[in-house]
């Protein structure tokens, strides 16, 4: 209907109503990771203290360690506290180390977020062509031999969680052939395997959803549209069927993105790769939580920024989306 | 069977920039045992008046009445019953007809009861009784239509409301359904509010004629004075666009007119005063000097002009030519 | 889903691997315990950390216990704990997913807002959090997995119970006055059970493999109790020296989760829609390269048009069957039919826009001189170039939504001129000009959803006028549009006629629409034609289903005190014709000589008929309005 959508003069730009919009629902969503992150360690049955300090901790030790985190102030006055802590950048102390938590972090975060955005990149490279370039080879149930082939190998290497595929690579490529380090954080052969191991299923998920995608758009009456008007192919494909199936691609891309991020804690557990991931799985054992509320936050931080971004783009990119939202 | 009365009947649909008002203040009686046709195009906003009537859309001013008592409980409503456009969206695939029958029928039964009475409404609708078991998913779009109109039945409805009841049916099933609508109305005596965007459909079975335009009714009144003799300057076109044989295309009628708008305006924004006058042929874009059109709204003179019309020169003749 | 479903799901290789796979796994998970549990345990002191021996085919573990029979036994937890927590994810997914069905609109509103925002972290993080409050452990894992899956699972039943809920049978039922609860256990819950036990599968397959993953960091199962995951975490400090020990579980769990995933993902497919399988066709008869003999005063000539597509138990159904159509330049010709009559795709078929899986032969078929079957789509696209325009019915769907108006139409121009930009973006807004679009270049410049129905309309005209197309294809142009809209394209397109001198082919359902705008009317049932006569023999029709179509439909002059003329039964389905005459088993007048298929034959001097009784009597009950008659 074009009632929905036509311009009335006096409206403020629709740009700053969804960013305001937007930015309203990260805001909201961030208050509500930081209370969580907050409320974790109230959570836990039982003193967390104690639990961390173990058994055989002297009395006055677990009391002074919890006078020093807080612990026997009000509920109200803790959130307070930690909100305003929060803002001037202070995320606390390790319990084991005493070493502050934004130190910590500050250390690991490169090695984590270079690794994830390599991941990505590669998985974008690889998905979008890959995904365009099957669903063109088998539309309309050409190739059946190749759909098949494509579509049953994608699915089993997709359905192999990072960690597991880390683990043959290393068998494949670190122990038997030798050709990439297995463990640490080193130039860029370090990269190969820890990279491969994350985008690898990812990018498979993706060029399947993007074929999928691109095959649904093949359908359309547009599609038709720019047959009838004997446009050649290519012209075809690259202007009415890609950037229309571009914004599942940029929706499923983002929640991949998401997913990568936090990906990186099982593959560099098994790279021994020095990020956040390795740190956080120490610290859940050790039962240091100022260091596990600390990455947490930034993990889920992360996720929302990309949802963000992501939301971004596909009003950029669909001239609909911004008004479908009003 | 009973009288329903729509009494300033507003329906608003968001806020802000996407509010909506679908329908503003309807006034229109359905008399006891009568057809009223109402008549609009998409985005008139004669569907959304069914669905408030029956519950499914909010209103969010003036009364729906029974025989002058407001619905307002869950109860009241069951009293109207809806039939939907689409016969195959309407029936649960899941469901056996007679199942989806027998769930409309009130009170509680024993299972004899309720075979007998879904056995008689499907006979009544004109389908074979033994059809009861089978699923939807193998009947045309008659019959599942006509399974609807026995559901309908089932409720012991006091008015029956048909949303677009042929327009996704084909051609030659069309008028199977529109004369079963008529022979059951006459046999039972139904109260009808008939709707649809198709004058020819609705003049078959109505006995008075509403006609809608934007969320309001700009000319109601007996069927054969509101199409001989239209007081509405919209009905008129309505009449003229109407696909007719030996009326060829190139006759000019007056809402051909080059000067006029061709779009219909958006509902979320209707023009001031008359909503129809870009539009009209009679308005101020071909008579400079009716600025009122523009200015004043007709709307609340409207109960006092022939065929209670929404427009300020509804006394000029507006005979259609003989067909 | 019906029995049928999953026995074709398991007929599918991947489903039937899948579903073997599965209750290996479940045998072994009973078994194994029971025979190996102890063996599994034994420590064997002479044989620490031993790579693959015959007596320990995988080699021991740091305690000298055997991998493999620690790898069968672990079946049972490993699938166990998976279990478990699938179905806390399911259960709270339900309970979730149907609350906002359940409350209000307000508190529905704010558990959809909470499952929004809990999806919108990775189930990893979420499992990590619920980890840290659950405490490290089977049970701490089994109830930070199934939470951490709730949210998506949730979602995913909302969006099916808000897709179900939507359609008019739930709506009907409450108005019917059926209870909420009664709503959703007879109408909402057995509609989406489908995808929610396809999910349910999938969701197993990712328990499994998350389980891994936190047994593998060491946050799952802890010793001396073993699962998958902990074996791999495990194996993996000694991969140099013997890598089946990490190799080994992890092949199981990647085994298990696959056949969880794939059974998953194979009924999903049996479930949803079937691709169409594309079949080798016998190779269409060649076309002579000229035509044979150059019809010059027809811009579309075809004989024996036929579509055929695919049909599901094999063989082809042909819902165009033998049409013949011939248009001459100039001409104004309509095609009218019921949904299923073949009209539109015998309309695609001239354009050569059939969709991929059709087969369109014929025995000659000419459109604009050019013989197009059986040459390549490049060469048939050189070759019709802008020589045919198309208008198709939904004009909301039949433009690229991301791309601006103007530029869809400068497009043709530039590509089959080779144009520059602003030349052609300057045609596009007279072409836009010339369908009377109110302030062309404005217009030019928007996008199509910013178009009304009808602007759209008069866009896809100006679309085709770019070049001077010798021959325009209207597929239902207005069935889409509000009536006064209607006859505003109509008379553009009547218009264009006159101006271009292009031929124009109308398609509709509503004999009425064609009488309007053509000169000939072709009447379609049942993928062929039966009747072809000028519109002012309308009221002398001869087919029974004419003459059934004419007095049917009720106009502003029907008489309301008669019953509408109606046709019984219903038009065959394509893949079951019947032998002979289609419309035989719904006419009134057919005989036996009716079980042998008509051919068009003339009854008049324009007129043909596939009919062995055609009617002569003129239409008494249509006459009146197909002459005018007076109301």
């Amino acid at each position: 209907m074009t009632a929905l959508v036509a311009a009335r003069p006096g409206v403020a730009n629709p740009w700053v109503a969804f960013l305001a919009r937007r930015l309203g629902r990260l805001l909201l969503s961030l208050a509500v990771l930081v209370t969580l992150a907050f409320g974790m360690i109230h959570l836990i049955p039982g003193d967390p203290v104690r639990a961390a300090l173990g058994v055989t901790a002297p009395l006055e030790l677990v009391d002074a360690r919890r006078e020093a985190l807080g612990l026997n102030d009000p509920l109200a006055t803790q959130f307070v506290d930690y909100v305003r802590a929060l803002f001037s950048g202070d995320l606390g102390i390790s319990m084991s180390s005493g070493v502050p938590v934004s130190e910590t972090i500050g250390q690991r975060l490169p090695a984590t977020a270079s690794l994830a955005i390599a991941a990505f990149v590669v998985v974008m490279l690889v998905a979008v062509p890959l995904g365009l370039g099957m669903a063109v080879l088998t539309r309309g149930g050409r190739r059946r031999g190749t759909e098949l082939g494509f579509t049953s190998t994608s699915a089993v290497v997709a359905a192999i969680p990072e960690f597991l595929l880390a683990v043959g690579l290393v068998f494949v490529f670190g122990v038997t052939l030798g050709w990439f380090p297995v463990a640490g954080r080193g130039g860029a052969s370090s990269y190969v395997l820890p990279v491969l191991a994350l985008s690898l299923g990812p990018a498979l998920l993706l060029a399947r959803m993007v074929r999928v995608e691109a095959l649904a758009v093949l359908d359309e009456d547009f599609v038709r549209t720019a047959r009838a008007k004997r446009l050649p192919q290519l012209r075809v494909y690259l202007r009415h069927v890609f950037p229309n199936a571009l914004t599942s691609t940029l929706t499923i891309g983002g929640l991949l993105l998401s997913g990568m991020i936090v990906g990186t804690v099982l593959v560099e557990n098994v790279f021994a790769w020095p990020g956040m991931g390795m740190t956080i799985v120490s610290s859940i054992l050790a039962k240091d939580y100022p260091v596990v509320q600390g990455i947490v936050l930034v993990y889920g931080a992360a996720v929302l920024l990309v949802n963000l971004v992501v939301d971004v783009l596909l009003a950029v990119a669909d001239p609909r989306s911004t008004i479908r939202e009003g | 069977m009973r009288e329903l009365s729509f009494e300033g009947t507003t329906v608003r649909f968001g806020t802000g920039r996407s509010a909506l008002t679908a329908v503003d203040g309807v006034d229109l009686v359905v008399p006891q045992g009568q057809v009223v046709g109402l008549v609009g195009e998409s985005g008139s906003g004669k569907s959304t008046l069914a669905k408030a009537a029956v519950g499914l859309a909010p209103t969010s001013g003036g009364e729906i009445r029974l025989d002058g008592v407001p619905l307002r409980s869950r109860r009241d409503r069951r009293k109207l019953q809806l039939v939907f456009q689409d016969p195959h969206a309407s029936l649960d695939p899941r469901m056996t007809i007679g199942e989806s029958i027998a769930e409309a029928l009130p009170g509680r039964r024993r299972h004899a009861a309720r075979s007998a009475e879904v056995a008689r409404l499907l006979e009544l609708v004109g389908l074979d009784p033994a059809r009861a078991r089978s699923l939807p998913s193998g009947m045309s779009g008659g019959q599942r239509q006509r399974v609807a109109l026995a559901r309908a039945l089932a409720a012991e409805p006091e008015v029956v409301l048909a949303d677009e009841i042929t327009s996704a049916l084909d051609v030659s099933v069309q008028g199977s359904v529109l004369n079963l609508v008529r022979d059951l109305q006459r046999e039972l005596g139904l109260t009808i509010l008939f709707i649809s965007h198709n004058l020819s459909v609705v003049r078959y079975v109505s006995d008075v004629i509403a006609v809608m335009y934007l969320g309001r009714i700009v000319e109601a009144g007996p069927a054969d004075a509101v199409l001989s003799a239209p007081k509405h300057p919209y009905t008129r076109t309505l009449l003229d666009a109407a696909p007719a044989f030996g009326v060829a295309l190139d006759d000019p009628v007056p809402a051909d007119d080059a000067r006029l708008d061709t779009e219909a305006p958006s509902p979320h924004d209707p023009p001031q005063g008359c909503r129809f006058h870009r539009r009209c042929p009679i308005g101020p874009l071909t008579r400079p000097e009716r600025t009122i059109c523009a200015e004043t709204d007709p709307q609340p003179g409207a109960a006092d002009r022939p065929h209670r019309a929404a427009c300020h020169f509804a006394a000029e003749i507006l005979e259609v030519p003989a067909r | 889903m019906g029995r049928e479903q999953w026995k074709a799901a398991l007929r599918h290789p991947v489903g039937a691997v899948a579903a073997a796979l599965l209750v290996a796994l479940a045998l072994l998970a009973v078994v194994a315990p029971m025979l190996w549990g102890d063996a599994a345990e034994e420590t064997d002191p002479a044989a620490l950390s031993q790579g693959s021996t015959s007596e320990h085919l995988l080699g021991t573990d740091a305690l000298g216990r055997d991998i493999l029979l620690r790898v069968l036994v672990a079946t049972r937890y490993s699938l166990g704990l998976a279990l478990l927590a699938t179905a806390i994810c399911v259960v709270i997914g339900v309970l979730l997913g149907v609350l906002p069905a359940v409350l209000g609109r307000r508190a529905g509103r704010l558990v959809t807002a909470a499952v929004n925002l809990a999806v919108a972290f990775p189930g990893l993080l979420l499992a990590l959090f619920f980890a840290v409050i659950f405490g490290v452990g089977a049970r701490g894992a089994v109830l930070a997995i199934g939470l951490a899956g709730a949210p998506s699972f949730a979602r995913l039943v909302q969006t099916n119970v808000a897709a179900v809920a939507g359609r008019d049978y739930v709506a009907a039922a409450r108005v019917a006055g059926v209870g909420r609860f009664r709503l959703i256990a007879r109408h909402l819950l057995p509609n989406i059970g489908e995808p929610l036990v396809v999910n349910a599968t999938v969701l197993a397959g990712g328990a499994l493999l998350a389980f891994a993953g936190l047994s593998f960091l060491g946050l799952g199962v802890q010793p001396p109790a073993y699962d998958w995951g902990r074996l791999l975490g495990e194996g993996l400090d000694r991969i140099y020296i013997n890598p089946a020990a990490a190799l080994a579980p992890g092949v199981a769990v990647v085994v298990a989760g696959l056949a969880f995933t794939l059974l998953g993902e194979s009924i999903a497919q049996v479930v949803g829609v079937r691709a169409v399988r594309r079949r080798r066709v016998p190779a269409a008869e060649p076309a002579p390269l000229v035509a044979a003999e150059p019809a010059a005063a027809a811009v579309l000539a075809a004989d024996d048009l036929r579509v055929g597509f695919p049909a599901p138990g094999g063989g082809w159904t042909h819902p165009v069957d033998g049409v013949g159509l011939t248009v001459r330049r100039g001409e104004t010709v309509g095609i009218v039919g019921e949904s299923g009559s073949g009209k539109s795709l015998t309309a695609l078929a001239v354009a050569q826009l059939v969709p991929d899986a059709a087969q369109v032969t014929a025995g000659r078929l000419e459109v604009a001189g050019v013989a197009p079957l059986g040459r390549a789509d490049a060469e048939v696209r050189e070759l019709l170039g802008t020589k045919v325009a198309m208008v198709f019915q939904d004009p909301m769907t039949s433009f690229n939504p991301s791309m601006r108006v103007g530029r869809q139409l400068a497009e043709v121009t530039r590509v089959h001129e080779r144009q520059g930009k602003r030349a052609a973006l300057a045609r596009a807004v007279d072409r836009l000009r010339t369908v009377r679009v109110p302030a062309p270049e404005r217009r030019a410049h928007q996008y199509p959803h910013e178009f009304s129905g009808g602007m759209r309309q008069r866009a896809m005209i100006a679309m085709g006028l770019m070049s001077t197309p010798e021959l325009i294809i209207a597929d239902e142009p207005t069935t889409a549009l509000d009536v006064t809209v209607q006859r505003q394209v109509l008379r553009l397109l009547k218009d264009v006629q006159a101006e271009t001198g292009a031929a124009v082919v109308l398609i509709s359902h509503d004999i009425a629409v064609v009488a309007q705008l053509c000169e000939r009317v072709v009447v379609m049932y049942a993928g062929r034609v039966v009747e072809e006569l000028p519109v002012d023999r309308l009221g002398a029709a001869a087919h029974p289903y004419t003459r059934a179509l004419l007095a049917s439909v009720p106009d502003l002059a029907t008489d309301r005190d008669r019953p509408l003329a109606t046709i019984p039964g219903r038009p065959p389905d394509p893949s079951d014709r019947p032998e002979g005459c289609a419309f035989a088993p719904r006419c009134e007048f057919a005989d036996d000589a009716c079980r042998m298929r008509p051919s068009l034959s003339a009854v008049a001097a324009d007129q043909r008929a596939a009919c062995w009784h055609p009617r002569t009597r003129p239409l008494d009950l249509t006459l009146d309005a197909v002459t005018g008659g007076q109301a």
